[in-house]
């Protein structure tokens, strides 16, 4: 069995954020559409736990003492967070779209047309 | 001191006439202009005074022509320049003393004269600037001065000949005056142009003056020197009445008497003898013949039409034109001193009867209004034009009413009637008459004369007219006894200047006195001549070129045969003219009515000043007049004609070219611009589809894009 290298989490990360563009890009539905943002964040967490993991080593001793090298962790609990008040807002968006015009496909939402 | 004294007799007039100008801007009336303007003449004939006396002390250095100039910078414009200055010699000494003298007694009289005149103030300011001017013209020592001067008087002449300009006489008078003058001016200016073109200078007198350049011309020269001569003449011919431009003069007299005796008599046409004489030393053989025979003429010419005037004033304006021609034949006969001699007694006798002749008509005038609804038989009615105050036919035996005005006109009757001895006129004339005589027998030339015998007879008639005048209006028997009921004595204030000028009438000038004060110039152009003698380039007589100094020795040297025999001929057609006059107006011996209707034909033509004003009428008026209808029809229909044409043109083609242009060219590329600008925003408008994924798909795009181009750079 070969190691898993950074290469791998990188790649699954980019397979993962191709995937939430395409479906942002291309979904007829809101509800979908904010889970490809979804999709995209993660992978973003992923990366930032891959980083975390792969290019610092998990404890350094710098002038004597030790610390902890959690930054990107502590990054991916913060876009959780994120995406968890995003998800909020979205969601009471679609409402009010829907409430307007009794549809949440981007393509009937089309009042900025010039 | 010299320059001090010129310039206080000129700015006293000026100042009198600019105070009545900034009153009158000033939207005032100068009430007292009268007393400001005699008071500023007065203190002008007192500095003229004083440098007559100067010169009388030193009339060694004076009597020189142009003994002393006093020249500033005027004007320069590159490498012309045009200095200003005043000459003072004896010559200028004598003309302001005379203008000083004459326009101080032409005041005060005008202050009884004209009393009660709407314009009463005008008139003394007119009088003012005139006396400047005049005063200008004298002492200015290079041409162009003089012709300030001269273009000044004849304003001046202008406005107070049009002073009444009410009447319609008046107004066609002072034009007819202006543009006549304006003739000869034109001649002048030529002439003056002549000289500066050759000599780049216009003053007279001095090293680098006109009368030392001459020196240095060729005798090939001469002719051009003639020219320019006659041409500076030519504006003496204009101002001084000379035949054929003597025309204005008469008519002149329709402005106010003491204007006639300041302006029409003694001074302003004076001027042209005065730029004749001081041109003197240019004149050459055949302009000096020139000059003799305008002067002869007009002196004969004017004495004849003088016999059969009634107008009293028009008498004496043919006379003064007829004295003006004996000035100008004296400078022609090459005796400046004669001329000038001739100028200084007739200004203050002929200045004398013209304020007679305005005291009679004041006499007369002054009360012939108030019976105007009085039915009396003799009512007087104007006759031939002439206003009843001014027709001799209404007077007679008005010596008795008006006895000092009869006795200061007889005086100056005798004096330009030339009785002998006792009257200046008769030593100037006599002078005038030797001196052409002198020169007839010395150039042997029958022109001289010719001229001295117009001039003889000319002196003759002169004393027949003048008694004719002295016989109508004084004595005899009243011809009209309303008018004569009415005449009276003048004011105080017009009868003294009768009797100042009365006295001045005396030899108190007499003709030893005069060449001792005055020398006459060198006349160059006999030096020309002599230089080459051999080469007859012009007509110099025998004998001519050395007439000069020979008639310098004997003008000196006291009286020449030429001189007794003028003097005894002189005194003989004096006597005539006074017999003759008696004969026809006094004894009443001869009826003057059956000579002219036995010389109907004779009469008619002197009646007629023989026809020149209808002469001028017919040719110059009328063809002035057809010429302006000629032209005022081109201009109306041919010039006109081609404006429209060229309008009509422009309306219809260039128009029409420039609204084709305007809606083909620049509306199409307004159109063109909004076009592209609406098709390009019609393309471009499609992007906006308001499909938020689109809006998102683009920025990927944008973002892959840069990342690209990114990598590629760096």
């Amino acid at each position: 069995m070969a190691n898993i290298t950074l290469e791998h989490y990188l790649l699954i990360s980019s397979i993962l954020f191709t995937l939430g563009v395409f479906a942002v890009l291309t979904r007829r539905n809101a509800i979908t559409i904010l889970m490809g943002i979804e999709l995209m964040l993660n992978s973003c967490n992923i990366n930032f736990i891959a980083f975390s993991r792969f290019i610092k080593p998990p404890t350094t001793v710098v002038a004597g003492e030790v610390s902890l090298a959690i930054e990107g962790q502590i990054m991916a609990l913060f876009v959780i967070v994120l995406a968890a008040a995003e998800a909020a807002v979205f969601l009471a968006i679609i409402l009010s779209i829907y409430r307007e015009f009794n549809s949440i496909s981007p393509n009937e939402v089309n009042t900025l047309k010039g | 001191m010299i320059v001090t004294f010129i310039f206080i007799i000129l700015l006293c007039p000026l100042a009198a006439f600019a105070f009545f100008a900034i009153s009158a801007l000033a939207g005032r009336k100068s009430n007292r202009q009268d007393l400001i303007s005699t008071f500023a003449m007065l203190i002008a004939f007192s500095c003229a005074f004083l440098l007559f006396v100067q010169v009388l002390g030193n009339s060694s250095i004076y009597k020189h022509a142009g003994a002393s100039t006093h020249t500033i910078d005027w004007i320069q414009i590159d490498n012309v320049s045009l200095p200003m200055g005043f000459l003072f010699d004896s010559v200028t000494s004598i003309m302001l003393l005379v203008v000083t003298i004459v326009s101080s007694l032409v005041h005060i009289f005008s202050i009884g004269y004209m009393h009660g005149d709407p314009r009463y103030p005008r008139f003394f300011a007119y009088l003012s600037l005139f006396s400047f001017s005049m005063l200008f013209l004298v002492v200015a020592d290079n041409l162009l001065g003089i012709y300030i001067g001269w273009e000044l008087v004849g304003l001046c002449s202008y406005l107070l000949i049009g002073f009444w300009f009410e009447k319609d006489s008046a107004a066609n008078a002072c034009k007819k005056a202006f543009l006549t003058t304006r003739v000869g001016d034109v001649g002048m200016f030529i002439g003056m142009m002549m000289l500066f073109t050759k000599f780049h200078t216009f003053a007279l007198f001095g090293d680098s003056g006109i009368f030392e350049s001459i020196n240095n011309l060729e005798s090939s020269d001469l002719t051009w020197l003639s020219i320019a001569g006659i041409l500076i003449f030519c504006g003496a011919i204009g101002k001084s009445a000379q035949f054929p431009l003597h025309t204005w003069l008469p008519d002149a007299m329709e402005g106010p008497t003491p204007v006639s005796a300041l302006i029409h008599a003694a001074t302003m046409v004076a001027a042209g003898v005065y730029l004749a004489a001081r041109m003197f030393p240019i004149l050459t053989d055949v302009s000096s013949l020139f000059i003799a025979y305008v002067g002869g003429i007009t002196a004969i010419f004017a004495a004849t039409i003088a016999i059969v005037r009634w107008d009293i004033k028009r008498v004496l304006a043919y006379s003064t034109v007829s004295q003006l021609g004996y000035m100008m034949l004296a400078i022609g006969a090459s005796s400046y001193v004669a001329g000038l001699f001739h100028l200084t007694t007739h200004a203050f006798f002929k200045a004398l009867l013209f304020l007679g002749s305005g005291s009679v008509i004041h006499a007369l005038h002054v009360h012939h209004h108030d019976d105007h609804d009085d039915e009396h038989s003799d009512h007087p009615v104007e006759r031939d034009g002439i206003p009843p105050e001014q027709d001799m036919r209404n007077m007679g035996g008005l010596r008795h009413k008006m006895p000092v005005t009869f006795w200061t006109m007889l005086i100056a009757t005798l004096s330009i009637s030339g009785v002998p001895f006792l009257f200046s006129g008769f030593w100037s004339k006599d002078e005038v008459l030797g001196a052409t005589l002198e020169r007839a027998m010395e150039s042997g030339s029958t022109h001289y004369y010719i001229l001295f015998f117009m001039a003889l007879t000319a002196a003759g008639v002169t004393a027949l007219y003048m008694f004719r005048l002295i016989f109508l209006t004084f004595m005899g028997q009243p011809q009209n006894q309303e008018m004569y009921a009415h005449a009276h004595e003048s004011p105080k204030s017009m009868i003294i200047p009768l009797i100042i000028l009365a006295a001045l009438s005396f030899p108190i000038v007499n003709k030893w006195s005069f060449d001792k004060y005055v020398e006459q110039p060198k006349q160059t152009h006999n030096h020309l001549a002599r230089k080459h003698v051999d080469q007859p380039v012009l007509y110099v007589a025998a004998g001519a070129a050395d007439h000069n100094d020979s008639m310098s020795h004997t003008t000196h040297g006291g009286h020449s045969p030429a001189h007794s025999i003028a003097m005894g001929l002189s005194i003989f057609v004096a006597a005539l003219g006074i017999l003759l006059s008696a004969l026809f107006y006094h004894w009443k011996t001869f009826s003057a009515e059956t000579v002219a209707n036995k010389f109907r034909g004779v009469h008619r033509i002197l009646w007629n000043k023989y026809f020149v004003d209808e002469f001028y009428d017919g040719i110059v008026v009328r063809a002035t007049v057809i010429g302006a209808k000629i032209f005022g029809g081109i201009d109306k229909y041919l010039v006109d004609g081609l404006v429209n044409l060229v309008a009509i043109i422009v309306n219809y083609i260039i128009a029409f070219l420039v609204g084709l242009f305007d809606s083909k060219i620049v509306d199409f590329l307004v159109n063109f611009v909004a076009k592209i600008t609406w098709k390009f925003g019609g393309g471009v408008r499609r992007a906006q589809t308001g499909v938020i994924q689109n809006y998102l798909f683009v920025i990927l795009t944008g973002v892959i894009l840069l990342i690209i181009i990114f990598r590629l750079l760096v």
